[in-house]
């Protein structure tokens, strides 16, 4: 197992020197959306808030890095994305903090109503966003770095990416992730358990918010161009395709399943119309006979293969 | 303003709001039986519209018949993803079932897509262009026929509800799904008449309203004008959904003429953030008790 995520590990630091240019800037945007598939499972696979809004909040943190950056260029990368990441998180909280209220299919379609809120907002506050225009993004600059090319908004990504999945493994195992967990099996067992319900599920929208935001920090450097089109609902529905293929609450589950749709999305380029029936489908063959998503179907294959030669089989928490 | 500008925008906002309110009753049909939201209703609507258009171009059928094949269509569509899909998720929570559903409304809408392309097609109307005068004021015939005839399928919808045997077990089914089996009802038959009736009334809604927005693959979100409808009159009570459906309509014709122009599109989901954070239960609706 170590030896594997070192491989990968070197994988991923040789990438821009191996791979065309082209799947230099796919791997950038897998690393993007691996981010908001894990703010997403920490609120959805966690804490069981479904959101259908996540295309919104990753708006938030685009435009956001993009203004920092155009109204003062001399601000590092890092404070950039730190900005995009807390001001979403206050709006997730702002947000977050009367959904309380809500639960299940409720609160699936508030966010989806923010949703498609923010694309109107966008598109109406014209004098900060340029509206339907769309806003060129400068590059980032770190002090007399700047992010100009393929690779080096790649290491960007990488390494912003590697701060933030450590982050939410560390704190999923922490005493909040176990919370988190806690209110997923059972809100009213949680609550009676002495888990303030209430703080811990705000507590996961501001962090799925600040992790959305981040992402969306990046994607508008790595893409250098914004526009409200890119926010639909559409994209909301990719990222919780997503974490469901991937597997709720798993952190290395959202990465594999924000590397396969990324793929996948850029290979059916062409078939536009095909690309959203392949994931209809892929969603209802993942909740009827793969509940687990991918890392659920690798555990169940890793028991198999050790059982007759490992003696008992290891019943592992889904919560890795 | 005159008047009768202003009844003029109150009759097409109010024939807009039946829509809405036949949305949010399909919704509450599925809802109230299998207490799950099936998110692909405003989808299902969309393709069994495309369907009514393609008997009626292809095949040459009067609209009335199209409209029969288009129920039958819904009503099979219903029945084949109920059976298929919905039921082998046996123990389903409405967390699955709404992401099952989403699965279908994606299916479906790149579908129709594929089948029908992208493109809007007007739709033939039941109801004569010209506009009628009252004395003063000129209202579209369209608007009213929507309206009459989706008061008359309300109505439908209450008597079968109300004195019919499938509509009393519906209704048992709502109240206690355990009681009802204990009192012989077969529940998996309530839901699968339950997704079958919505996905019809959803048919003739769509029917009724694609001359007037054209009919395309984007119809399938009024699924969102519906749910808002549903949530406004307190969601899971039909009388609420026809309120809502009707509050709804008026307010989104209503709204460009006080505010922003650009701000209509965002009416419903302005209203439905706004009614689940003040009054998550609606304004004909009850506080849903849970216990343990």
């Amino acid at each position: 197992m170590r030896g594997a995520l070192a491989a990968l590990a070197l994988i991923l630091v040789a990438w821009p020197w191996v791979a065309p240019r082209y799947f230099v800037f796919l791997a950038s945007l897998v690393l993007v959306n691996a981010v908001v598939a894990i703010g997403l499972n920490l609120l959805s696979g966690y804490t069981n808030q479904l959101s259908f809004g996540h295309a919104g909040f990753l708006a938030i943190g685009a435009y956001t890095a993009a203004l920092v950056t155009i109204h003062a260029p001399r601000v590092p990368v890092i404070v950039t994305l730190a900005v995009a990441g807390i001001v979403t998180a206050i709006v997730g909280l702002a947000f977050g903090v009367p959904c309380l209220r809500l639960s299940g299919l409720y609160l699936a379609m508030a966010t989806l109503a923010f949703g498609f809120v923010i694309v109107e907002a966008i598109l109406n506050l014209d004098a900060l966003t340029r509206g339907a225009d769309g806003l060129p993004v400068p590059v980032a600059r770190l002090g007399a770095w700047a992010f100009g090319g393929d690779a080096a908004r790649y290491y960007l990504a990488l390494v912003v990416t590697g701060l933030l999945v450590a982050g939410a493994l560390n704190l999923t195992r922490s005493r909040i992730g176990r919370a988190f967990l806690a209110i997923r099996e059972s809100e009213i067992a949680a609550q009676a358990s002495g888990v303030p319900v209430a703080r811990y599920k705000t507590l996961a929208f501001g962090v799925s918010a600040f992790y959305t935001g981040v992402a969306g920090g990046l994607f508008a450097f790595l893409v250098g161009f914004l526009s409200p089109d890119a926010f639909d609902v559409f994209l909301s529905v990719d990222f919780v395709v997503m974490i469901i293929l991937g597997g709720l609450g798993s952190v290395p589950g959202s990465i594999a399943g924000a590397a396969v749709v990324t793929v996948l999305n850029d290979g059916l380029a062409a078939f536009q119309n095909y690309r959203p029936l392949i994931f209809g489908v892929i969603l209802i063959a993942c909740m009827l006979f793969m509940p687990g998503g991918i890392v659920g179907a690798a555990r169940a294959l890793a028991r198999r293969l050790s059982a007759p030669s490992g003696g008992r089989p290891c019943a592992s928490s889904s919560a890795a | 303003m005159t008047t009768a500008a202003l009844i003029h925008v109150l009759v097409s906002g109010l024939a807009t709001g039946s829509i809405y309110a036949l949305m949010a009753l399909s919704l509450v049909i599925v809802y109230n039986a299998t207490r799950t939201l099936n998110f692909a209703q405003g989808e299902m609507l969309m393709v069994s519209t495309f369907v009514a258009w393609s008997s009626q171009r292809l095949l040459g059928l009067p609209l009335l018949a199209a409209l029969l094949v288009a129920m039958v269509a819904a009503a099979l569509l219903a029945l084949v993803f109920e059976r298929l899909v919905i039921r082998r998720a046996i123990g389903a929570t409405h967390w699955d079932v709404l992401i099952l559903t989403l699965g279908l409304s994606l299916i479906l809408r790149a579908g129709a897509g594929i089948v029908w392309s992208h493109d809007e097609f007007p739709f033939p109307s039941f109801f004569a262009d010209r506009p009628i005068a009252l004395g003063p004021l000129r209202v579209a015939p369209a608007s009213l026929g929507i309206i009459g005839a989706s008061l008359v399928l309300m109505l439908a919808l209450a008597v079968l509800f109300r004195w019919t045997r499938l509509g009393r077990a519906m209704r048992a089914v709502a109240q206690n799904q355990r009681a009802a089996r204990l009192m012989g009802i077969s529940v998996e038959r309530v839901y699968a008449s339950a997704w079958v009736l919505a996905a019809v009334v959803g048919a003739i809604a769509g029917v009724l309203v694609a001359p007037v927005i054209f009919l395309s693959s984007r119809m399938g979100l009024v699924v969102i004008n519906g749910f808002t409808a549903a949530v406004l009159g307190g969601f899971g009570s039909m009388p609420g959904a026809v309120v809502g459906g009707m509050v709804l309509g008026v307010l989104e014709n209503l709204a460009p003429l006080y505010l922003p122009s650009g701000i209509r599109y965002s009416v419903p989901f302005l209203v439905l953030i706004a009614m689940l954070l003040v009054r998550p239960a609606g304004l004909l609706g009850r506080v849903e008790r849970r216990k343990v």
